[in-house]
């Protein structure tokens, strides 16, 4: 027995405060409390299983909104991605799509290759796809000598999120060559909760934080952009991150995806686990971030997200780094 | 079941809990677990009503207590409201079948009066939707599950705000309008109860009703401030007003008398827009007054500022620190407050909610910092309302009580703006019969930390607080509950009996919220 087990993966602090349901995109979506934090826990409490709850844990975004409200500092991400895991070493079938991506195999750097650069650059699976994207962040950060990672561990973000297991020597593969990078700029949220620990001596920075430190692109946020800060990198580092964006918001006069407590109302476009349960439907969580605003332009920090505001705002989206020139 | 026709002024047999109605003797505990008589055709029938009953382990335990975390009970099904034709169609089989239903919002209760003891727990959150804002008249349509906080952000992509609401995020619409709603801007605008224009209800016996103060005004009346005893508030209009941030002011006293009485001051002269007391104990004694705009707040530091009696921070910390200096047999308070104050202050503050000296979202200010410093799984907060010439002795005795019992405690007290026309609403409510213009609420909250107190040590507490209320004549924003057996010593016989008889004709099954007050 795990000590996740052991102590119902944390659940037993739940007191019910239902804190965790106002942040939550799918109790938004759904308002049925057994598919939020609070639901799942006092399940978890009075006995259910993980296969009970399984409907509830397939629906969670990973957003992470949940987590820095939680008053009893529950790590309500790693609950599900626990579940996850446990459900996965009963249901191997769960996984199967993470799984073959996992087999499949990815090109790796060479230590050597990825030391020559002072900054690296982990794409996720999406901006990989978008090649003219890529080549824009990367002359973001062209100042910085960044290196694009050939192995983006995508497969990784993947089979975390879905609660498969990571062969070691699979891990191994791609962590060798960035143990000795000074500083990473990680797009996928899940990958980069996941990299903090397994590399603690490293800067790992989001994309979003890392293309909004710099100065050529903040200058070019006016008081009529709408900016969309990624949730999942966002939530993962909130204390700290609530201040950066903060000055941000207060040096450019832009509007934000942030609430009133100041949690990033995500898209939940970056959920690609398990599609056909998805409950929250990215387009309705666009039309909720902007509704009342009054906006010129949309800029986003995940690239998922230009397609969805695209369905919805009638106005230039763009992502951070097409606001182009660090200097 | 036979429900005896009862002519006002008779007390009755209570068929749930025989002794709640006539003082009660020893300490209150959990209601008997309703039998389950009929569950079998209630479930079938309702199954083919279309209305689903949730029966696993998992959801029903989730509803197992309120906030209170004091009051344990298990429902036989859980039901998430969707639509007020749903919930009449619940209504009623449950009166047909006589299945109690145990309504529920955010369950911020604190003595059960959210948990269900059997029976059927309806969830209101499941109908949290704003249905429409009109920017124009300054109201709002919404459902009534609803918390305060997701109102709030609704409204404020509109620059609007509600107007007063509990100082949580997680307490409903409904779940307020049934037992109070009081926040810092209550001594100015009333508390939330009062501020609804007009409701849609489910009866208890399935009717779906508008009602307001022009239409079905008795079914208003007894609804708002009526515990969920006279029906589901299904949706509500409400009042908003324009969003501000705020102009903080805090002041210092050592003396709770000296700090309620220019609390009172500034509430009499219309001088603040919020205003509220905080303590740490009866030793750090916070007035926090606040105001909506520069011109109010002008108008303040010219011509109330100079009465207050109260300090500001760095001239009070001199002072404490002189006190402390002078009694070393009292480090351990003075290192207690002190960490305290470290520990608390740098909340009220934080910058991404504090901008060019205005605070930001007053409502996620204080909550985070309630739940933080105050939250618990366990929370006792008995308290004491009363007129405002009382309220200063309720105060101190009710203090004394929580020097006996506990370490540390917060004492919050707040007053409440009344509305002459809605004296109909006050009957048997929070609000004290003989307050006029404004009542006054003090809250007794202590620190339980990680020490374990019995529940009977908790029980006595409160009842401790709770006589006082009886021996001043006062009333109690939580009566319901473990704490109803206050009901008729505070109310007396005629009122009680009169409530009970009009409940009885209004749920002839008596299963609408039958363990919160009748
Ligand atoms: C930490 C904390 C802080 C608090 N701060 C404040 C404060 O500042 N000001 C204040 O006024 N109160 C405060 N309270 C008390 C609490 O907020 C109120 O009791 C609140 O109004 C309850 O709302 P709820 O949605 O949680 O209702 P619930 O607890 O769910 O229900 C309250 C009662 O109303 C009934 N009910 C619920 N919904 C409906 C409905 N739709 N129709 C009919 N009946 C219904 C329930 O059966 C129950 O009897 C606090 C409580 C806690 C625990
Ligand atoms: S991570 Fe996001 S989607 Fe998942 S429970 Fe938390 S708030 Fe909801
Ligand atoms: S915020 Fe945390 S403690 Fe509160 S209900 Fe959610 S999981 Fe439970």
């Amino acid at each position: 027995m795990t000590a996740e087990r052991n102590s119902i993966y944390g659940a037993e602090a739940c007191s019910g405060c239902s804190l965790c349901l106002l942040v939550c995109p799918v109790w938004r979506s759904t308002f049925d409390i057994r598919l939020t934090p609070h639901g799942r826990a006092k399940a978890l409490q009075h006995g259910a299983t993980a296969f009970d709850v399984a409907d509830s844990i397939d629906t969670c975004t990973l957003c992470g909104a949940c987590e820095p409200v939680c008053p009893e500092e529950i790590a309500l991400v790693d609950m599900v991605l626990a579940l996850r895991r446990d459900l996965a070493s009963t249901m191997p079938d769960r996984v199967g799509n993470a799984v073959v991506q996992l087999q499949q195999g990815v090109d790796s750097n060479s230590t050597t290759a990825l030391s020559a650069y002072p900054t690296v650059l982990l794409a996720d699976s999406a901006l990989s796809e978008q090649p003219q994207l890529l080549q824009t962040v990367l002359a973001l950060f062209s100042h910085e000598q960044a290196g694009l990672a050939a192995d983006s561990g995508a497969d990784i973000a993947l089979a975390l999120e879905a609660g498969a297991s990571v062969p070691e020597e699979r891990l191994n593969r791609f962590l060798a060559p960035l143990r000795t990078v000074r500083r990473m700029i990680v797009c996928d949220g899940v990958l980069l909760r996941a990299l903090r620990d397994w590399l603690p001596r490293t800067r790992i920075d989001s994309l979003g934080e890392a293309a909004s430190s710099l100065a050529g692109v903040r200058a070019r946020l006016r008081p009529d952009d709408f900016y969309v800060i990624e949730s999942r990198a966002y939530h993962a580092d909130r204390e700290r991150l609530v201040a950066h964006y903060d000055q941000l918001r207060v040096s450019s006069g832009c509007m934000m995806n942030l609430d009133l407590q100041r949690l990033a109302i995500p898209t939940t476009a970056s959920h690609q686990w398990m599609p056909e349960k998805r409950r929250v439907d990215p387009a309705d969580q666009a039309r909720w971030i902007l509704e009342g605003r009054v906006v010129a332009r949309v800029v986003v920090e995940d690239c998922r997200d230009i397609a969805v505001f695209q369905r919805v705002a009638p106005y230039p989206v763009l992502h951070v780094a097409q606001l182009g020139d660090a200097r | 079941m036979d429900i005896a026709v009862i002519e006002p002024g008779v007390i009755p047999t209570d068929n749930v809990a025989p002794d709640a109605l006539k003082g009660i003797v020893r300490q209150q505990t959990n209601p008997k677990r309703w039998e389950a008589a009929n569950w079998a055709p209630f479930a079938v029938a309702a199954a083919s009503a279309d209305i689903e009953l949730l029966v696993q382990p998992g959801i029903i335990g989730t509803f197992s207590t309120d906030a209170g975390g004091t009051a344990y009970g298990m429902p036989h099904a859980v039901v998430i409201a969707c639509s007020a034709g749903q919930i009449s169609g619940l209504l009623k089989l449950a009166q047909q079948f006589h299945v109690p239903v145990t309504v529920r919002g955010g369950g911020l209760t604190t003595e059960g009066e959210s948990v269900a003891f059997g029976g059927v727990l309806l969830d209101m959150t499941g109908m949290s939707r704003v249905l429409s804002v009109d920017k124009n008249k300054l109201i709002v349509r919404t459902q009534a599950g609803i918390f305060w906080h997701s109102l709030a952000e609704s409204l404020r992509r509109y620059d609007l705000d509600y107007l007063s609401a509990p100082l949580n995020l997680t307490s409903s619409v409904g779940g307020s309008l049934g037992v109070g709603g009081i926040d810092v801007n209550s001594p100015r605008l009333g508390c939330s109860a009062d501020q609804a224009i007009s409701l849609q209800v489910v009866t208890p016996t399935g009717d779906i009703v508008e009602c307001s103060d022009t239409q079905n005004t008795q079914l208003f009346q007894r609804v708002i401030l009526g515990y969920g005893q006279f029906g589901v508030i299904t949706e509500a209009t409400l009042k908003v007003r324009p969003y501000t941030p705020l102009r903080m002011h805090y002041f210092y006293y050592s003396s709770l008398r000296t700090a309620i009485e220019d609390l009172q001051l500034l509430d009499a002269g219309d001088a603040a827009d919020y205003s509220g007391i905080l303590t740490m104990m009866d030793k750090v004694v916070n007035l926090l007054v606040a105001f909506d705009s520069d011109e109010r707040e002008a108008t303040f530091m010219a011509s109330w500022r100079g009465r207050l009696r109260g300090h500001g921070e760095a001239a009070f910390t001199l002072l404490m620190g002189l006190h402390y200096g002078l009694r070393p047999w009292l480090w351990r308070e003075a290192l207690w407050l002190r960490e305290r104050k470290r520990q608390l202050f740098p909340e009220f503050r934080r910058p991404e909610h504090i901008r060019n000296g205005l605070m930001h979202d007053r409502t996620v200010v204080f909550s985070r910092a309630v739940w933080k410093f105050w939250g618990s799984r366990q929370m006792v907060i008995p308290d004491i309302a009363t007129s405002t010439e009382k309220f200063v002795d309720a105060v101190e005795q009710g203090n004394a009580v929580c020097r006996k019992y506990f370490g540390h405690y917060t004492l919050y007290c707040v007053g409440i703006r009344l509305r002459e026309d809605h004296r109909q609403h006050y009957e048997m409510s929070c609000i004290p019969p003989d307050a006029t213009t404004h009542a006054y609420g003090c809250e007794f909250e202590p620190m339980l930390e990680n020490a374990v107190y019995s529940r009977d040590t908790l029980q006595s507490f409160k009842n401790d607080i709770y006589d006082i209320g009886v021996k001043l004549g006062g009333s109690y924003y939580r009566f319901g509950g473990m704490m109803k057996g206050y009901i008729r010593r505070v109310f007396g016989d005629a009122v009680v009996d009169r409530h009970l008889a009009m409940k009885r004709e209004a749920d002839p099954g008596m299963i609408l919220n039958r363990n919160v007050i009748f």
